[in-house]
């Protein structure tokens, strides 16, 4: 079983209402390439995602904002930073790297 | 069929061409004119989307010379949902991001939403577009609306999503 399986992600930008949707529609098409069902797929603004990212496994965002995420990232959550936003190949990559893929 | 983001841009009358810009700035308040005269935006929307870029940096701007100004989804001045677009002919210089990368525009597509169905479907379309590089080129050469729409026939927008 995938490690992503039934995972509970969570997206962000800046205002939760540009980029971080069009993270989101990039993620949800590498989740169905993997055949994987996210528990839960979140996006929203940075300041919200800030305190809610430990409710999350895996936190998606632009690079320059990952290390917001530091904290989250200490306790357990997974940031994965992203160049381009609207690069699956990238996402997975960064999946890959980050150990969550087989 | 419905119309594609593109046609309603045309439709709406909610295209801008420039040569060019004194500054970032101030090619982010003309990208939000006709989205202003149309009723779509307050006058004062596009200091949310400076204030924004000043404190997060260039995020707004993408690969292939695309910027995507936008504020929050029910953001205050943002009366309807919509899509601005403008074209600059000289690149708009938005600085370097935190890679050191000099983030570069000429095509903009400046956000307004109010519904967030509307403003979900739009951004599905926006992202078909920013990911069809010869349409893209094709925007950068536009002069006139018909010029537009013209670009979207000769490269349609492939569902990258399917």
């Amino acid at each position: 079983m995938s490690k992503l399986e039934n995972k509970k992600f969570m997206v962000c930008c800046a205002n939760g209402a540009g980029s971080s949707l069009m993270m989101k529609m990039t993620l949800q098409k590498v989740l169905t390439k993997l055949g994987v069902k996210p528990a839960a797929l979140h996006h929203c603004s940075l300041s919200e995602g800030k305190s809610a990212a430990l409710n999350y496994d895996i936190v998606l965002c632009a690079r320059n904002f990952a290390k917001m995420f530091d904290d989250a990232a200490k306790k357990g959550t997974i940031v994965l930073g992203l160049k381009n936003i609207m690069s699956a190949p990238e996402m997975e990559q960064a999946m890959k790297d980050a150990g969550l893929l087989d | 069929m419905a119309d594609t983001i593109l046609q309603k841009i045309v439709e709406r009358g909610h295209y801008k061409f420039v040569d060019k810009v004194d500054s970032w700035q101030d090619a982010v308040r003309l990208s939000t004119e006709s989205l202003v005269k149309t009723g779509y935006v307050s006058e004062n929307y596009y200091k949310q989307i400076v204030d924004c870029i000043t404190k997060y940096g260039p995020y707004v701007v993408f690969d292939h010379y695309v910027a995507m100004p936008h504020s929050q989804e029910g953001a205050e001045g943002a009366n309807k949902t919509g899509v601005g677009f403008m074209r600059v002919k000289e690149d708009v210089d938005f600085g370097k991001d935190e890679d050191g990368e000099q983030k570069i525009a000429r095509l903009f597509f400046t956000l307004a939403a109010k519904d967030p169905d509307e403003h979900l479907d739009n951004m599905n379309q926006l992202m078909n577009i920013f990911c069809n590089e010869d349409l893209l080129d094709a925007l950068m050469a536009a002069n006139t609306p018909e010029d537009i729409l013209q670009a979207e026939k000769d490269f349609p927008p492939e569902d990258i999503l399917a």
